[in-house]
């Protein structure tokens, strides 16, 4: 066993040994990157870059959405749809997506190892199998490091409904250490659409409110005494830090100064919803997803470059054993009207071509439908969508065969896809960082796929 | 010769190991007596040299040292550095006020004799072994190691017997066992792992393939795991019992290279003698020559945590890689303290008092001079960062709060921590131990200001110490003195006098005890509480 764990990360290290003298051998220009990380400083410098990863929590079904089998016994009850690009169809329960594949790269031969949830969730966040004594950052903290700066007055990383529990370092900053780790943003009130509900929009409800956590002051503390507080401390850290010149003691003071920039009214008020118009509030579904997708259209336009939004009504909601294709109809309608909105408002306000997204979960759905009329864990053949930003859209890259349990063409996997979301959003994917253990570690160490970036 | 010695002297320690303390129990109270003075001795001479040394090569770096700290700096200090948390305010006033001019060391003494003592070494060792988790529940399951090492301090054992049973450990209520069973007993890991944590030694790296400048190849790095290879699970019989792990050794199993068929053989880490001149299973033979006392690291390695332990940053720094490749700021230092700690029988207690008792441990942090501060001269005392563990007890203790589940009593008896403990080291917990860097990010931040336990602890409603303050015979003054006692174990200068009187009386009547939680407030989100200087 431990051998074999050894050989195969011998091989990937030959494998970029080789790739390395190749491209040098063959000159820079052959290097697949280069081009596109010119590019994207050129970009940076006018505008400057982002990424929504949007999770389905539970493992979310590819031959429900984008993958469908229509005509063999997998298929299960869902239609088909055409979308906007030839070709390409969709569940019919996204209709409003369908509308905009030509932004979207389905990616159809996801291919993975952990089948597990809480494993799958730290191989997808990570790029990495977990066990590891290293630890590895989850993708969020890696991106927002590079895309992000030091002083914004917004936390360069947000995550909106994290569904944590199932695996905290699959979240966490790791060893890039908690200056990097997400700012929460999480529900205000208790408004959990129930995936199985008939209306799943959840009509009746009001919105879910969200917020982040510990922005607002304490109860009972008022604005006046708060800002009367931030006076006396001021005067504290100038006759401390006076008298000394320590890193730690001016670090302290840099974070907590940007702590109190960011509590500030403008800043804060980015993740009040109350600003927008119900209407348009509406539009993007009252749920939670929906209304975190409004979050992430806000904080994109406030500049902050990375935003993670969960979908998967509060848990694992997407782990559909059971009542398969009544529970996947709802999501998909919330997953549906909440996507569709962001990108569509994203477009009209000239932000897509800077924002790439990532629709992914921690695994797929068996194509064989079991005796509850569930799907079970599947990470052999699995989808993700890239969009947006980066991405070249209007395609369905790779294949499964007609029953959907292998991949037939473009096989992916994790560190590929990963590789491919730096690429788009101009990261160099080797970009190394300095681990617990004193190891430099490439963010990725898969290779890009060529064809998925424009 | 020398190596006939050297496994004599192996097989002694293999005897005190497995036969207990048949010496020690025996000897009579004057032989004991008689010990403990030469042993004092011995630490006085280790003090002076200490500073001999330090002072020479800062005044061959033509600088100057640091004047002593004030007695509130130094109590503060050593209150976090040897039990964890701050003093309270009757003790602050009662330092403060004595005349006795040996209060540092008896200081230092009294803190080494406190329950918190072994608590704290405890909290910091697992944060050394285990690496730190956010996961709640895996915090939960770490503080079974913590324990164990509790124990271990609480009872001051030798270190080498420390080092000696964590390596052999497979009683499944031993906390060690978690460090294999969270490491899946691969013996790769194992043996990056303990390396590391017993060796000071950064084998890792040559896991994969040999480095050009590190003096380990990788078949070092294997042959050194091999003495993992033979462990296995042993199902815990006793059914019922939840998260305990029994681990046992097998006489089978072997490491290969990677890529090849070939079986490494376990051998020692530069070291010229085999595995097989000792008996016993192979984490047995790795156990006899790790505590032998003429290892070339394992002493090194302890001497240079506890120095940088005190001083934020070892003799050899990072603290954990010792190699060849990266020499001792001091090396004479380096080697006489190894020898002392050695000789003492490795007494990690007086190792850390005869360290806390130097004159470069009593230098103050501040800089008043524009002169440039060289850190690796231990000029003056550096500013370092605190534990989540030290952070959260000392709120605690600043607000005379209670942790949920009458918490501080069960710490220091080593019992779970409550929910909100444990929440709050999971969110602050750094990735590093390196307390010269201040790691809290943006997020932290804002729930240090927002959340609890500051804001319980700055509520005129919940906070102890502000009702402690309502008494009506209190003045202004008085109500701030006690404020700054609490939080900066000092008594207040007369500018924050001054200017906290000011903003006190300047609040309307029914606001008089929660202006006091604002400069409260302002006290324990500063950077003089946030940091041990």
């Amino acid at each position: 066993m431990m051998r074999r764990s050894n050989s195969s990360s011998m091989s990937n290290f030959s494998r970029r040994r080789f790739l390395q003298t190749s491209a040098a051998a063959l000159g820079a220009s052959s290097c697949p990157w280069l081009p596109q990380i010119a590019q994207a400083a050129a970009a940076n410098t006018e505008k400057s870059k982002h990424c929504v990863v949007l999770w389905m929590s539970g493992g979310p079904t590819q031959t429900d959405t984008f993958d469908m089998k229509p005509g063999h016994a997998n298929g299960g009850s869902f239609k088909p749809i055409k979308t906007n690009v030839p070709g390409i169809e969709f569940s019919e329960h996204l209709p409003m997506l369908a509308k905009q594949a030509n932004n979207l790269a389905i990616v159809r031969g996801m291919n993975t190892t952990e089948g597990d949830h809480s494993r799958g969730t730290f191989l997808m966040h990570t790029g990495q199998r977990p066990g590891s004594p290293l630890l590895y950052p989850t993708i969020g903290s890696l991106l927002s490091k590079e895309l992000g700066s030091e002083d914004a007055d917004l936390p360069n990383f947000v995550s909106v409904n994290p569904y944590e529990v199932i695996n905290q370092a699959a979240f966490s900053p790791g060893f890039l250490g908690p200056r990097y780790a997400a700012a929460t943003v999480g529900a205000r009130n208790n408004i959990v659409p129930n995936p199985e509900d008939e209306a799943g929009d959840n009509d009746e409800a009001g919105f879910a409110e969200l917020g982040v956590d510990f922005l607002s002051l304490p109860d009972g503390v008022s604005q006046e005494q708060a800002d009367a507080r931030l006076r006396l401390w001021r005067m504290q850290q100038k006759s401390f830090l006076s008298a000394r010149s320590a890193e730690t003691a001016n670090a302290q003071d840099t974070i907590f100064r940007r702590a109190v920039r960011i509590m500030n009214h403008d800043a804060a008020s980015a993740f009040d919803l109350s600003q927008e118009t119900d209407k348009v509030r509406e539009s993007y579904g009252k749920g939670r997803f929906g209304q975190g997708c409004l979050v992430a259209r806000r904080l994109i336009q406030r500049g902050v470059p990375f935003i993670e939004v969960t979908h998967g009504a509060g848990g694992l909601g997407w782990d559909t054993h059971q009542n398969n294709f009544n529970t996947v109809e709802n999501l998909s309608k919330e997953l549906d009207q909440g996507w569709a909105t962001l990108m569509r408002e994203l477009e009209e306000e000239g932000l897509l071509e800077s924002t790439t997204i990532l629709w992914m979960g921690e695994f797929g759905r068996t194509p064989n439908i079991n005796n509850n009329t569930g799907r079970d864990h599947f990470p052999n053949a699995w989808t993700c969508v890239l969009g947006g930003g980066g991405i070249a859209g209007g395609q369905a890259y790779g294949a499964t065969s007609e029953d959907g349990m292998e991949v037939t063409d473009g096989k992916v996997e994790v560190g590929d896809l990963i590789s491919t979301l730096c690429q788009a959003v101009g990261v160099d994917p080797e970009t190394e960082n300095i681990s617990s253990l004193a190891r430099p570690i490439k963010i990725s160490e898969g290779t890009a796929v060529d064809e998925l970036l424009s | 010769m020398a190596s006939l010695k050297r496994i004599a002297v192996g097989f002694a320690v293999l005897c005190l190991l497995y036969t207990g303390h048949a010496l020690a129990g025996n000897a009579d109270d004057e032989w004991e007596r008689e010990e403990q003075q030469r042993l004092q001795a011995a630490s006085q001479k280790m003090i002076a040299r200490i500073d001999e040394l330090i002072n020479a090569k800062i005044v061959a770096a033509e600088k100057s040292p640091a004047p002593l700290a004030e007695d509130g700096e130094f109590l503060r200090r050593a209150y976090l550095d040897i039990t964890g948390i701050l003093p309270s305010v009757a003790t602050t006033r009662a330092y403060l006020a004595d005349s006795d001019p040996d209060k540092r060391l008896k200081l230092i003494e009294k803190l080494l004799r406190s329950p918190a003592y072994p608590t704290h070494m405890a909290s910091t060792w697992r944060n050394v072994i285990l690496k730190p988790t956010d996961d709640i529940q895996q915090l939960q399951n770490q503080f079974g190691l913590q324990r164990w090492l509790r124990t271990q301090f609480s009872e001051n054992i030798r270190y080498d017997r420390l080092v000696g049973e964590f390596i052999t450990a497979t009683d499944s209520d031993a906390g060690p066992a978690y460090f294999y069973a969270s490491l899946e007993l691969k013996p790769e890991q194992l043996a990056a792992e303990t390396s590391r944590i017993f060796l000071g030694l950064q084998m890792q790296c040559a896991q994969c393939h040999d480095h050009p400048f590190d003096e380990w190849k990788q078949r070092d790095f294997w042959a050194y795991a091999a003495f993992f290879a033979q462990l296995e699970r042993n199902e815990n019989p006793l059914a019922g019992r939840m998260q305990t792990v029994a681990i046992r050794d097998r006489s089978t199993g072997e490491v290969m290279l990677p890529d090849t068929e070939e079986v490494i053989a376990p051998a020692f880490p530069g070291s010229d003698y085999g595995s097989d001149s000792f008996g016993g299973t192979r984490r047995q033979q790795l156990a006899v020559w790790m505590v032998a006392r003429d290892n070339p690291y394992m002493p090194r390695r302890a001497v240079n945590w506890a120095w940088s332990h005190l001083f934020g940053r070892g003799l050899v720094n990072p603290v954990d890689d010792l190699s060849p490749q990266n020499p001792p700021s001091h090396p004479e230092l380096m080697d006489e303290l190894t020898k002392f700690f050695v000789k003492s029988g490795f007494d990690i207690k007086l190792l850390l008092k005869t360290i806390a008792s130097t004159e470069a441990y009593a230098r103050t942090s501040r800089v008043d001079t524009d002169e440039e501060v060289d850190l690796e001269l231990f000029q003056k005392m550096a500013v370092k960062s605190l534990s989540p563990e030290q952070l959260y007890d000392s709120f605690l203790r600043v607000a005379l709060l209670r942790d949920p589940i009458g918490q501080q009593a069960a710490q220091f008896l080593g019992q779970q921590a409550s929910q909100d403990r444990l929440r709050f080291i999971a969110r602050m917990r750094t990735p590093s131990d390196n307390r010269m860097q201040f790691e809290t990010g943006m997020p932290q931040a804002l729930a240090l200001m927002n959340g609890p336990p500051v804001s319980t602890a700055t509520n005129a409603a919940t906070s102890g110490l502000l009702q402690s303050l309502e008494a009506p015979f209190l003045t202004e003054a008085q109500k701030i003195e006690v404020l700054s006692l609490a939080v900066y174990s000092r008594y207040p200068s007369e500018d924050e006098t001054k200017r906290f009187s000011q903003y006190l009386l300047e609040a309307d009547d029914d606001q008089k005890s929660q202006a006091l939680g604002d400069v409260l407030w302002a006290m324990i989100n500063s950077a003089e509480f946030m940091l041990n200087h």
